[in-house]
């Protein structure tokens, strides 16, 4: 695995008290991500859009009941079309056999499109110790990468960078112009520095955002043009991919290309996608298949449905806890609430406090184009740390007090009466200490009712 | 046992319960002769630029009246079809010289047949010969939002990207 990214050591809610200092940036970054949230609605508004996320939805959990029986298929259709399809049973397996390819053919400088898997599997750091240049190609990646941070969000990388920051991070790594901050500018320089990287690299390396059982192809989606310009330039094409990214038929790629970039950034579909089923005759294409966990989570109904996401980035956007927390709060390489619900499988102890950076409104599972019931997972996580006796700190006293009062009505009643007159006699700075973690600056407790709605309700019967 | 026979063995052994297949959905019925105004218009959104070619219009005539000076840096290719909802247009690699034209040029002119146009997705990828080897739904210019979502053409690929639908031929 890759080194646990910004934070998780400190867990969800201390990064996010960090983040939240500067509290100008911390409103920016949530402008951000709202405004992405507005383009995906004005993107989505087509009449099918509920029956295409039905489908898509259904033809994901077709995939998954036939796993197995595609990926042969995929198999024997790639190897026939002339690809050399590899397996990796975890991250150590992936990087080994992507470094063998590579050492084959005495490779030292790789370019690399987006790809959230070779972030998972840790590819970069592994390749960049064994001496092999390594230059992401996504503009966003590519800040990351100069900056030696991960990227902080699954679609927009550096959606945490202001426009000033960058420029001086290129005038430092790429020379321009000291104080240039036009997106224009910027961009261009980039242009001329990637192309160089592309266009000159040994091997290109991809991820996928569909595979396709019935033709052995690899179907990669890009605005930039990056990926393109690697795979079809470099001598070896490498394809980095979640054995979960399958599906049965062209017929259900036609419908997730619909769903993908109306999700993540309102676009009708991404300005470049893919479809690569054979090498070039003057090339080779290896495809690396990768489980890393995910035969574990398929194993496990009730959160199986977490393999059908398809990384659109929607419920980051519309997350109102991620907007204001930032990505690196999640300490994980997916972040906002399917990260949180894909952490826990991975290490339940060091990612406890995930499954509890939600408030369960809902919103995720609204927008999310496949229809993962995410906030039934992050419940359910929930239910398991507490069994597990994982629960993050505070919880596991709190919890079985407020779960001995709540259960039963005589209990609760008498602690409401008993609060309230608690609540008028004592000074508030003592309810407000530091102990507290709902009373932050900022935030005071609500003066409890005089009396409850249930007296209330019993008053206004009892009148004629 | 080999990586690929612990995963598949693994797959297995989760026993998934079957699930049937997914159904299309039933897109609203569109006119025809309304597929390229919508192609047009999700273009102009897109940042590309349509242009129809009449029937006996010259065809070099046209592509220095729509590009000027860039004409000199564009490649030309041919596109098999047309998509009206996203404004993409299906190029395959056996018409290509090279696959990383559709990238390195500044500038990209796909000519499309005028009749060849779909609705959706849906029809598009049925259309997709079976037997490519590699072929791209292109949907106006390169693009990056990277920097402050400011939106940028001309990212890495082309700069500007022209679709002409061929009514001479």
């Amino acid at each position: 695995m890759s080194a646990p990214v910004g934070g998780a050591h400190r867990g969800h809610a201390k990064s996010a008290a960090g983040f939240l200092v500067d509290a100008e940036r911390a409103a920016w970054h949530d402008r951000s991500l709202w405004f992405m949230r507005q383009k995906r609605d004005r993107g989505t508004a087509i009449a099918e859009w509920e029956s295409l996320r039905l489908a898509g939805s259904a033809l994901k959990a077709h995939a998954m009941s036939r796993l197995a029986d595609l990926l042969e298929e995929f198999e024997r259709r790639a190897t026939a079309n002339g690809v050399v399809v590899h397996w990796a049973r975890d991250a150590a397996e992936h990087n080994a056999i992507v470094l063998g390819i590579l050492h084959a053919d005495g490779v030292t400088r790789v370019s690399k499109s987006k790809s959230m898997l070779t972030e998972e599997c840790g590819l970069n750091p592994f390749l960049e110790a064994r001496g092999i240049e390594v230059v992401d190609t996504d503009l966003g990646e590519r800040i990351v990468q100069l900056a030696k941070e991960p990227p902080s969000h699954i679609v927009i990388p550096a959606i945490h960078w202001k426009r000033e920051e960058i420029g001086a991070l290129f005038h430092r790594t790429m020379g321009t112009p000291a104080g240039e901050t036009s997106p224009d500018a910027l961009a261009a320089a980039a242009r001329v520095h990637l192309r160089d990287a592309l266009l000159n690299a040994g091997a290109g390396i991809t991820g996928a955002n569909v595979i396709v059982a019935e033709t052995g192809g690899v179907v990669v989606c890009t605005n930039e043009g990056n990926a393109d310009l690697g795979m079809h330039s470099a001598p070896i094409h490498i394809a980095c991919v979640g054995i979960e990214k399958i599906v049965a038929t062209r017929d259900d790629v036609g419908v997730l290309l619909r769903l993908l970039a109306r999700s993540g950034t309102g676009q009708p579909v991404t300005a470049y996608t893919t479809h690569v089923t054979s090498p070039r005759p003057d090339a080779a294409m290896h495809v690396v298949l990768v489980d890393n966990g995910r035969t574990r989570r398929l194993a496990d109904e009730a959160m199986r449905a977490a393999l059908h996401c398809i990384r659109c980035g929607a419920c980051l956007n519309t997350c109102p806890v991620y907007r204001r927390s930032g990505g690196y709060s999640y300490g994980h390489v997916i972040q906002g609430p399917i990260g949180a619900i894909l952490a826990p499988a991975v290490d339940l102890d060091a990612h406890r406090e995930l499954p509890f950076a939600s408030t369960l409104c809902g919103s995720c599972a609204d927008v999310c184009p496949v229809r993962i019931d995410i906030p039934a997972q992050l419940l359910a996580w929930r239910a398991r740390s507490a069994a597990a006796g994982a629960l993050p700190s505070g919880y596991s006293t709190i919890f079985p007090f407020l779960g001995w009062v709540l259960s039963r009505l005589s209990r609760f009643e008498r602690a409401a009466r008993w609060a309230r007159r608690v609540q008028k006699v004592i000074p508030s700075s003592w309810l407000s200490g530091r102990w507290n973690p709902w009373t932050r600056p900022g935030r005071t407790l609500p003066v409890i009712a005089d009396e409850t709605f249930r007296e209330w309700a019993q008053r206004e019967e009892g009148r004629p | 046992m080999s990586a690929r026979d612990d995963i598949l063995a693994a797959i297995r052994s989760a026993a998934v319960p079957p699930a049937p297949p997914a159904q299309l959905p039933s897109a609203p019925v569109q006119q025809a002769d309304g597929l390229h105004d919508e192609f047009l218009c999700v273009l102009n959104e897109v940042g590309g630029q349509g242009a129809i070619r009449a029937e006996g219009q010259p065809m070099e005539a046209l592509l220095a009246e729509r590009l000027g000076a860039a004409r000199a840096d564009a490649i030309v290719l041919r596109g098999r079809f047309a998509v009206a909802e996203n404004a993409a247009v299906y190029v395959d690699a056996a018409d290509l010289n090279a696959r990383n034209d559709i990238v390195r040029a500044e500038h990209l002119v796909v000519i499309v047949p005028f009749s060849a146009i779909v609705p959706t997705m849906h029809e598009a990828m049925r259309l997709m010969p079976a037997d490519s080897a590699c072929g791209w739904f292109l949907s106006g210019p390169s693009k990056t939002a990277d920097i402050e979502q400011s939106l940028v053409f001309g990212a890495q690929g082309s700069r500007t990207h022209h679709v002409i639908f061929d009514r001479g031929t």
